[in-house]
């Protein structure tokens, strides 16, 4: 009994926290099914009207696309740039490395707004604002951090002996990278690519800062959605993405395991 | 002759090494060169430039001027409006990390504990949120704390208000929908320090008499207070620099330094001030990280003598 009470408290507590955890996301799940105008929980009635009603709003369906493009491109240059920097960086020595390693490291210490703003004002300067590869160029920025930091992690406790024995064996150099490297730290890079996609999807601060009228992003274009209008169409946009997202997750988990891909983010 | 095939055979060998070398050396520049470019002209120009523009004067009618002033900094500092907003900043994002720390304990406690399959599970759901757009989860904290949100019109059934209680655009919201966005971090921090605690440890503290509850505050505690350190260090400079769940949850009304850095480039188009205002952000979180890293390691020290 002594040790009954306390167990069940623990238990009570974490459970308010895992409702607390999940009630945002379920309250926009569920109010994209509503029958009424405005949005309401528990929805009254049920209805897909939000869904249907969105073919009359082609802008959510073109920023979801722009998104999708932006952060595949960001994905794919990032983890692609990010993988040939680890390999420098464990493999070489030199001087500066450790300057070079706190550079790509910073863009978790600098405020995204802050980056925003210089990036606005240096592209205005240049004269490439608000294009897709411009949004692309900051994401990438922000992503390269996670990226590498995955992609070394998986390098570090690498057996070079096997790289030896392919190159003995008179295999060249790129063959040896995608015969043998590549398969082994295939987890780290996809983890990367993974986390480089759901960043920039997910980026508001920055591409806030880096649109126009026709290059608007879905974060964004929810955001002024929502500071002028209140209705049910942006939870079923929402939901959407959020049963994406979960479908991601899975794939996520079924191919990596999830805890591995956090440990990166955590550090 | 002999020595001398030897000899050359070594030279040769020397040769090669050198070759190889020298190709190495090469090698990783190239490796480097994207990233680096990208950081360089896309990254560290942009922040100098911008830097600098924090140092220009600045005039309604005419925009950013081109003489030198320390002006925005100055205005900033003597302003009692603008250290108000830096204050609230402060307080949320400290508000924002005691709250983590308070929820996320038993929770890493409970996962730490779990068996393996049921520990998974919860990870999962404990993380899970990091990956769902944050602009989306704030979107929901807004259903459910806007005046006739889900939040108010539950009190009012059960007749515990008259009218509805204002939850949204405050400090209070403010600080809800950062802890959701930040829990994540503090969680897996202290879960890192919980898993490092030798079981012996809690065993030997058992065995001499001590409660569940003494061994908990006088063992399981101090051994996790790098790891909510730690997690404290995160959470609040994320907290402090964090714009998406202060722009929704708290508005104008709300202003932290973020926002402010936002309203005056975007709406009052004024640059420099802006800049100001951003580097005066960086200054604080930097100055976070480094108190935060001497504290580490005089402690780490303690443990030593120890």
């Amino acid at each position: 009994m002594r040790k009954a009470l306390p167990k069940f408290g623990l238990n009570f507590f974490c459970l308010l926290v895992y409702i607390f955890l999940a009630a945002p996301i379920v309250v926009v799940l569920f109010s994209s099914l509503t029958t009424t105008e405005y949005i309401v929980f528990p929805p009254k009635g049920l209805t897909l009207r939000w869904y249907t009603e969105l073919v009359n709003h082609p802008e959510f369906m073109q920023s979801f696309m722009l998104s999708i493009g932006v952060a595949f491109g960001t994905a794919i240059i990032s983890t692609v740039i990010g993988t040939m920097s680890s390999i420098a960086v464990v493999r070489y020595q030199f001087r500066g490395k450790t300057a070079i390693m706190q550079l790509v490291g910073s863009p978790l210490l600098i405020p995204t707004v802050v980056f925003g703003v210089a990036l606005l004002q240096f592209y205005s300067w240049i004269g490439l604002a608000t294009s897709p590869a411009a949004l692309v160029i900051g994401h990438i920025i922000l992503t390269i951090p996670f990226v590498m930091r995955l992609v070394v992690a998986s390098l570090v406790g690498f057996d070079r002996s096997i790289e030896q024995a392919a190159m003995n064996l008179g295999a060249g150099s790129m063959r040896v990278f995608f015969q043998i490297t590549l398969p082994i730290i295939k987890s780290g890079v996809i983890a990367g690519a993974i986390f480089a996609f759901i960043t920039s999807f997910d980026d508001l601060t920055v591409a806030l800062f880096i649109v126009s009228t026709d290059v608007v992003t879905l974060p964004v274009r929810i955001f002024t959605y929502m500071q002028y209008q209140y209705d049910p169409i942006i939870t079923s946009v929402s939901s959407i993405v959020i049963l994406l997202t979960v479908v991601l997750m899975v794939v996520i988990e079924r191919v990596l395991g999830v805890g591995k891909v956090f440990e990166s983010k955590n550090e | 002759m002999q020595p001398e095939t030897a000899y050359q055979e070594q030279e040769l060998l020397f040769k090669q090494k050198k070759k190889n070398l020298s190709k190495k050396r090469m090698d990783y520049l190239l490796l480097l060169l994207p990233t680096l470019g990208i950081f360089i002209f896309f990254f560290l120009l942009p922040l100098f430039f911008l830097f600098i523009t924090g140092f220009k004067t600045f005039d309604a009618s005419s925009g950013v001027g081109n003489d030198w002033t320390l002006e925005n900094y100055t205005k900033f500092l003597s302003d009692t409006f603008y250290l108000g907003v830096l204050w609230r900043t402060v307080k949320i994002a400290l508000l924002t990390t005691l709250v983590a720390i308070v929820i996320s304990f038993p929770v890493a406690y409970q996962i730490t504990k779990a068996n393996r399959r049921i520990k998974n599970y919860l990870t999962l759901i404990v993380l899970s949120p990091l990956l769902i757009s944050m602009v989306i989860r704030c979107y929901g904290w807004v259903i459910l704390l806007s005046n006739n949100g889900v939040v108010n019109n539950a009190l009012l059934k059960f007749g515990w208000i008259d009218k509805p209680l204002t939850l949204l655009y405050t400090e209070f919201s403010v600080v809800i929908g950062m802890v959701h966005v930040l829990f994540p971090y503090m969680v897996l921090s202290i879960m890192g320090s919980l898993e490092r605690i030798d079981p012996s440890v809690i065993r030997a503290s058992q065995n001499l008499g001590a409660s569940p509850i003494r061994t908990f505050f006088s063992i399981v505690l101090p051994l996790t207070l790098p790891g909510i350190f730690a997690g404290s260090v995160m959470v609040f400079s994320l907290g402090i620099s964090s714009f998406v769940t202060p722009a929704i949850l708290g508005g104008p009304q709300v202003k932290v330094m973020s926002f402010l850095t936002y309203e005056q480039v975007a709406v009052m188009l004024n640059w420099p001030y802006g800049s100001a205002i951003g580097f005066l952000l960086i200054f604080i979180a930097t100055i976070t990280i480094i108190i935060y890293s001497k504290l580490l390691t005089t402690s780490k020290k303690g443990v030593a003598i120890q």
